[in-house]
């Protein structure tokens, strides 16, 4: 049973309340380093950054709205063997998500990790976070993105239709939504390495409840509807564009198969793509060979051939971060395509990407009685 | 060794022909495989659905190790192994010589078609006709006199039923590849004499006959005939019997005196049928009843011309034979017919309905009466039908038929549209094999069918509605008339047609009921030297005991034929240097390093495929890729010169890839196989593509659209060079073999498979748990035929502990296990905690099982309750006086077939036959009880059961709901329970009460998860597969034998050792295992160590490998069935041959299209 502690904001500033509350755990023995989003040296972007002493926490930034990358693949490289004690790491929703399916794909091994998820407030696109020039959190020209507001145009995409802003199997959360975070932040131990770590904390965690505030609820409820509601236009959009054998090719006209999309996606996890290898390598004839039947060819060619070995691939993990069209140089709504996919065939499969570690990958299950509309048996 | 050499004959392909054929063949043994039909398969052809799967699966018999060596596709379709010739249409019909060198002809019946031409188009099919009843569908369907014997087979040629066809010419004249051979027949050259003194029967013989194109002559006379065969050569004599002066028999006599091959039929009234039957025995062919019409007469004589003249014999030397004959079918429709069968249009034989059922049957599975074609809703199925049946001369079981109406009736419930009702009526539910019981709980629980336990009265049709009407009495005791839409009958078994004249040929004695009789302990050896039998042709068998049996007898044909051949034994303890390192010796060319030289070679079939493609135009169109070195248009690929033609080419290009454009690709597996040696090119670098498939479909469709046979035949050939293209060599590299087999358990099971596996000369460390050999056998005195086991086991036990090849290891068990097939690492340890690590390729579990324990009926409460057991072992020590056992009430089924137990223990029933029998003899006057459920005598131990009946032992059963009760108050045994006719309580005051409690195996959790294998839901090894692999453990190289798999009799358990070490020799008789060509790898380089694979890997092929960290496959256990690399998304697990990129270019090249 999860308990529920909150922490006094002192000057009406949350992001270094929650800077404190980090860096307490970075002191206890257990913790080795942290992971968390931040500025590092003279580096002005914000990217993962891996801490280790104590008084850099300064250079931790977990609320801003920049999210160039998805940390999960940088959690799976630092723990995927053993190491002495853990490393805690501060999360959004979809890259715990990510790593618990890197972690079924036995990219990570979790017992190495304390994972600490904060409510989501979105994300801008990368591009637009260069845009506005911003520094941190605080200098943002708006405040913190309105996560009430889901029709903020800055907000990208897949954040708009993100139903899984409050982390999932996080072991420790920190909550936002329902709060007013200029008095108080709402923090959680979910598991029970997550408690025991909690209490080992100096910190003063007042009005210990099992209960979370009832505003909290309420406001979860109604961000969730407006999400879906944005995400069933998305997904309504998109099957559109793509009903048709013509439409799908037309989906990916801009493609210049440089792999970006990939390289960001947090779930692809193979150490060489199968697109590098001698099977995508082809012989001069062959492009002629295309060539002449057809008339003329497209290239480089493979590029719808490519996305849909991702789709293939990938949908049954896909966590729906939307790094893929973060990335993508010609702006092709490649996360749209593949959140539609993946609800369909995680649907199709009774599985939900992230939702739980114990949860089998599908293909990994043989049923006997399984899909015989489609097989044909049964 | 000329062809004509084969290590063995298996007569009969159906199950256990295959079973033991393929366990020949895959030790390198050359087996001639003949069935007399023209299909192989046997009955289980005819059988779409197995239960508990509803799948057939007959092609799990295929070898899992060599793989490569057979055809990997449905058995039912066709078996093609290098090591097995298959002749269908062929029987035996002589045999001398002895073990090791006999001389055998086969005979081989014409099909009118020759196989090797007709492609199967249909097209004769079409024009013929005349049409007759489908034997395939039972009669159900009907075929042209020109037909395919069954639907599915490869490849699939037609064949005439000469009696049928009217010799119209028809098929012959459309024929596109000349394959109709009828008109090749010469019936004027068939002379037939007919002998009989009325001149009006000789005059109508000559007219019908010569009607029929034969050359007739006539005697009137026996004197006559003999001077007309003095100056003439007959072929056949038709000859009256009652002639004045010579009789019929004594012109056979003198006839065949002189002419031993002349041909007779004897013509004969019905008064002295006798005579003709005994003339039968003196050489006679056959003989004809009159009066006769020429229906009768002319289907007669035209199969045996057939046979006579237009059959092909062939004589071939044998080391040994197997005879594999299975069973044929009592028929119903016997002179009583009590059942109407043939007469009321409903009701059918359980084969007939499984015909109706199959997709491929004559309503392609839809359940409709054959009356009026409405959905049937009510089935009954009628068991015994001419089985436990005296007087129907079958005082024996059939064993299979009570599983096949639960399957039946299952079936019906699930595939029907329309809901069902059935019933079962039977005497005994005889459910005595491993999940039988659950199938039948199951059937009954889950599926709804309803089982009566009766003899029906009677079955009759209502004649105005078509109604079955089946009155019996039911369980209560009241009369009942029920109608019912369809009735099955499940006809017993009898022995294989041919089973008297091959008894003749082989000299083989048949047992009481006509199958073929067997030396005591065994199914399987005849006691003739050197002849063996597999199947039912020993007995009634289900599929895997015929499997296991099949397997069994393989053993011992090995045995023979290792003694014969010392090439076939290879023993040998090192690894040979052919095998570890590549020579110039190896037979094939190593062209990995070079580029690809494909060469295409085109058959036009002599110039036919002009009319379609422009041979200029395929020219064109390859010459432009700079793969192909070569195109070459050959005029028939499928003659010699062609062939030639071909090689010819192949060599002189240097090709390093081959594709052939031809038609029937198999047709050319083994002359691929020659050229491979010819050209020294690995034969995986060379393929067939069937091009002429899209020209035999236009031509049966009807549709001459030239464009898209163009684009067919392009689509085959370009993506055939396309495949060939982008096919890698692959030269997989030996694994070593440990040659040795590792026994768990000391019992008969385990003995006989240490026996059979070190007499094949393999090493084998057999362990015991115990201080002494012998397991149950220590206590068994005799089996139910009276037969003493002290000297089987005295016997078997002195030719174990001599044995030089047999390591024992008393007093001891396992405690340590790892490796895999091939090479297992086991550590064994002693009493005095003594460890010997042992090496070896297989392992055969024989712990056993033992007799259960009790707290029923009063058992512990009274030194005059005892189990089965126990009494065997108190009457063998005198310890029971049966002069005061005056009164015995054994009870059947104790904690049996029930609970925790719901399995038969099979021994249970026998075994209180065989007691009460033996107290009946040592005490007439003795009252013997046998309270039981049903009766599970199955087989010809269901004649015990008879004469036990006879002999005055009182039989009631009870059922699971309302057991007998025991109580033994005032230190009297009284028994009581609701007598089942009477329903009236009944009590028996008893001097002895015996319990069968049932078997309960000896196999512990600790073994198992050792061993790495599952138990059954009982406790029982569980094996691969129920009926195609029973003796296999799901993890390959582990095989089991006796009680551990499940309850059998002594001989039984014998044989079932043998069997296993026969599955365990074809694992070890190699040093070395060259990994099949179709067996996945792993690129290391690319692998992110997901696991997919191992998870997915249905066969536990795969291991993650802690010291290297990598994916490591095991060779032997992979099966290439590619799961693991349509799982890995990047190709780090990959299936050679089957690369992305050959799967890719082949599906690009199907589209092209050739422009002309």
């Amino acid at each position: 049973m999860a308990k529920t502690t909150f922490l006094d904001v002192a000057d009406k500033n949350p992001l270094q309340t929650i800077r404190e509350f980090l860096k307490s755990i970075l002191n206890t023995d257990d913790v080795q380093a942290l992971l968390v989003p931040g500025r590092s040296g003279s580096s002005q972007s914000i990217m993962p950054v891996l801490i280790n002493d104590p008084d850099l926490i300064d250079d931790a930034d977990p609320l801003s709205p920049c999210f160039p990358v998805n940390s999960a693949r940088l959690a799976s490289k630092l723990s995927h063997k053993p190491i002495k004690g853990k490393i805690a790491m501060v999360l959004r929703p979809c890259e715990i998500r990510a790593l618990i399916e890197l972690s079924k794909l036995k990219q990570a091994d979790l017992a190495n990790t304390v994972i600490i998820g904060i409510d989501c407030l979105g994300a801008y696109s990368t591009k637009y976070w260069a845009q506005i020039n911003a520094t941190d959190a605080d200098s943002l020209p708006g405040g913190l993105p309105d996560p009430g507001n889901p029709n903020d145009p800055h907000l990208a995409a897949a954040c708009r239709a993100c139903e899984h802003f409050v982390p999932e199997n996080a072991d420790i959360l920190i909550g936002l939504f329902g709060i007013n975070t200029t008095e108080k932040i709402m923090i959680q131990g979910i598991t029970d390495a997550g408690m025991a770590l909690l209490k080992n904390l100096p910190q003063e965690m007042v009005e210990e409840t099992s209960e979370e505030p009832v505003a909290r609820e309420k406001a979860v409820t109604d961000l969730l509807a407006s999400r879906i509601e944005y995400r069933d236009t998305m997904f309504e959009t998109t099957r559109q564009a793509i009903d048709s054998h013509e439409k799908f090719v037309r989906y990916f006209d801009r493609c210049i198969n440089c792999y970006n999309c990939r390289v960001a996606c947090p779930v692809c996890y193979c150490k060489e793509c199968v697109f590098n290898t001698d099977v995508f390598d082809h012989d001069p004839y062959q492009y002629l060979q295309w060539a002449r039947r057809k008339g003329a060819v497209k290239l480089p060619a493979d590029t719808v051939f490519y996305h849909m070995t991702r789709v293939a691939h990938m949908s049954l993990s896909c966590v729906g971060c939307g790094q893929c069209s973060n990335v993508c140089p010609n702006d092709i709504p490649v996360m749209e395509l593949f959140r539609l996919t993946a609800a369909d065939v995680q649907h199709a499969f009774e599985y939900e990407a992230g939702r739980d570690k114990e949860e089998p990958l599908p293909l990994s299950v043989f049923k006997e009685d399984e899909f015989t509309d489609v097989v044909g048996i049964g | 060794m000329s062809d004509q050499k084969y290590n063995a004959l298996v007569v009969g392909a159906g199950i256990s022909g295959i079973r033991a054929a393929l366990d020949l063949a895959q030790q390198d043994c050359r087996v001639a495989l003949i069935d007399k039909s023209p299909a192989m398969g046997g009955l289980l052809n005819q059988l779409d659905f197995q239960f508990p799967s509803t799948h057939c699966g007959m092609c799990k018999m295929l070898p899992l190790v060599h793989r490569d060596r057979s055809s990997q596709f449905c058995l039912r379709k066709g078996l093609f192994h290098e090591n097995i010739d298959l002749m269908l249409s062929t029987e035996l019909s002589d045999l001398a010589g002895e073990p090791g060198n006999f001389a055998v002809k086969l005979h081989q019946r014409p099909t009118w078609v020759d196989p090797g031409r007709c492609v199967g188009c249909g097209l004769c099919e079409s024009v013929c006709p005349e049409t007759v009843p489908d034997c395939f569908n039972e009669g159900l369907s009907s075929h042209k006199a020109i037909y395919l014997p069954v639907p599915h087979a490869i490849p699939n040629a037609y064949v005439i039923d000469l009696a049928a066809c009217s010799r119209c010419g028809a098929c012959e004249e459309i024929c596109p590849t000349d394959a109709v051979t009828l008109s090749q027949s010469n019936r004027k050259n068939f002379n037939i004499l007919v002998v009989d003194d009325e001149l009006s029967i000789r005059d109508s013989l000559k007219e019908w006959l010569e009607d029929e194109a034969f050359t007739v002559d006539m005697a009137a006379s026996g004197a006559e005939a003999l001077e007309k065969l003095k100056a003439q050569t007959y072929q056949l004599m038709l000859t009256d019997i009652k002639m004045p002066e010579m009789s019929g028999t004594a012109l056979l006599q003198k006839a065949k005196q002189a002419y031993p091959d002349l041909c007779v039929v004897m013509m004969t009234a019905y008064a002295t049928v006798e005579t003709a039957v005994e003339a039968m025995k003196t050489g006679a062919e056959d003989y004809l009843i009159k009066p006769f019409d020429p229906d009768t007469l002319v289907p007669m004589v035209i199969l045996i011309y057939q046979d006579i003249e237009a059959a092909r014999d062939r004589e071939i030397t044998v080391d040994t034979v197997i005879l594999a004959t299975g069973t044929s079918f009592y028929d119903p429709a016997d002179e009583k017919n009590i059942y109407g069968y043939g007469i009321y249009p409903n009701v059918l034989t359980g084969i007939e309905f499984e015909r109706m059922i199959s997709h491929s049957g004559p309503g392609g599975g839809g359940l409709n009466r054959l009356d009026n074609g409405r959905p049937v809703q009510k089935i009954a199925w009628i068991q015994c039908v001419g089985s436990r049946d005296i007087q129907h001369n079958a005082d024996f079981c059939s064993s299979i038929c009570c599983m096949a109406a639960i399957k039946e009736a299952v079936l019906a419930k699930t595939l029907s549209i329309e809901p069902v009702d059935t019933v079962v009526f039977y005497m005994d539910m005889r459910t005595w094999g491993k999940s039988f019981q659950q199938y039948y709980d199951a059937a009954e629980q889950e599926h709804g069918v309803r089982f009566e336990r009766c003899r029906i009265h009677s079955l009759s049709q209502d004649n105005l509605t078509g109604d079955l009407v089946v009155r019996y009495v039911s369980g209560s005791g009241r009369t009942v008339k029920e109608l019912f839409d369809m009735a099955v009958l499940s006809v017993g078994q009898r022995p294989g047609n041919k089973t008297e004249h091959l008894s003749r040929i082989c000299e083989l004695p048949l047992n009481a009921w006509g199958f073929f009789s067997t030396r005591p302990f065994s199914t399987i050896q005849t006691p003739q030297d050197g002849i063996l039998a597999a199947g039912s042709a020993t007995g009634l068998k289900d599929i895997a005991e015929s499997v296991i049996s099949a397997s069994a007898a393989a053993r011992s044909a090995s045995q023979i034929i290792t003694s014969q051949n010392r090439h076939i034994k290879p023993p040998v303890k090192e690894m040979p240097d052919d095998q570890t390192t590549k020579t110039d010796n190896a037979p094939f060319r190593d062209v990995s390093r070079e580029p690809v030289v494909l060469f295409v070679g085109v058959c036009t079939c002599s110039g036919r495929l002009n009319q379609w493609v422009d041979p200029d135009a395929l020219a064109r169109y390859f010459s432009m890729d700079p793969d192909i070195i070569r195109v070459a248009f050959i005029n028939q690929a499928c003659t010699a010169d062609g062939w030639q033609q071909m090689k010819k080419e192949i060599s002189d290009c240097l090709a390093n890839r081959v594709l052939i454009g031809a038609c029937h690709p198999y047709v050319f597996l083994k002359k691929i196989r020659e050229l491979a040696q010819t050209v020294r090119l690995d034969p995986s670098l060379m393929d067939v593509a069937d091009i002429m498939a899209p020209v035999f479909r236009a031509v049966a469709e009807e549709k001459k659209d030239i464009q898209a046979i163009c684009t067919g035949v392009f689509s085959a050939l370009n993506s055939g060079a396309e495949s060939m293209k982008r096919m890698e060599p692959i030269n997989p590299q030996p694994i070593p073999i440990a040659q040795k087999t590792l026994v768990i358990g000391g019992g008969i099971a385990g003995m006989t498979a240490a026996l059979a596996v070190a007499d094949a000369g393999y090493g084998v460390d057999l362990i015991e748990k115990s201080d002494r050999l012998g397991g149950n056998l220590n206590w068994l005195h005799q089996t139910i035929e009276g037969v003493s086991l002290k000297d089987f086991l005295t016997d078997t036990v002195d030719a174990v502990e001599k044995h030089p090849l047999v390591n024992i290891f008393m007093s001891s068990r396992l405690i340590s296990f790892e490796g895999s097939a091939g090479q297992f690492y086991s550590t064994i340890e002693n009493e005095e905690k003594k460890a010997v690590d042992v090496t070896h390729g297989a392992v055969i579990l024989a712990t056993g099982g033992h007799e259960a324990k009790t707290a029923a009926f009063g058992y512990g409460t009274h030194e005059a309750i005892v189990t089965q057991k126990e009494l065997e072992i108190r009457l063998a020590e005198n310890q029971i006086d049966p002069a005061q056992a005056g009164t015995v009430v054994m009870i059947q089924c104790v904690d049996s077939r029930q609970g925790s137990r719901n399995y038969c223990s099979r021994v249970c029933c026998p075994t209180a036959l065989k007691q009460a029998r033996h107290l009946k003899q040592l005490n007439p006057e003795a009252n013997i009880y046998i309270l039981y459920r049903d009766m599970m005598t199955c087989g010809f131990s269901e004649s015990f059961f008879t004469r036990a009946r006879n002999e005055g032992v009182i039989f009631m059963t009870y059922d699971r709901e309302n057991p007998p009760a025991v109580d033994t108050g005032a230190g009297q045994i009284t028994v009581s329970l609701t007598e089942p006719v009477l329903k009236m309580p009944v009590e028996i005051s008893a001097d002895l009460v015996v319990l069968a409690t049932g078997i309960v195996p000896d196999f512990s959790d600790d073994l198992a998860s050792l061993l790495g294998i599952p138990k059954d839901s009982h406790g029982f090894f569980q094996e691969a597969e129920s009926k195609w692999r029973p003796l296999d453990a799901i993890k390959e190289g582990i095989f089991a034998c006796g009680i551990v798999h499940s309850p059998r009799s002594a001989t039984e358990a014998a044989d079932t050792g043998r069997a296993a070490a026969q599955r365990a020799i074809s694992l070890i008789s190699k040093p070395a295992y060259l990994p099949d060509k179709t067996m996945a790898i792993v690129r290391h380089s690319l692998c992110s160590l997901c696991e997919r694979c191992i998870e997915t890997c249905p066969y536990g092929a795969r291991m993650f490998n802690l010291d290297h960290t990598l994916i490591q496959i095991n060779e032997l256990m992979c099966q290439g069935c590619g799961a693991c690399a349509a799982v890995c998304p990047n190709d780090a697990s990959v299936l050679p041959g089957h690369s992305g990129r050959r799967m890719l270019g082949t599906i690009d090249a199907v589209f092209e299209q050739l422009h002309n």
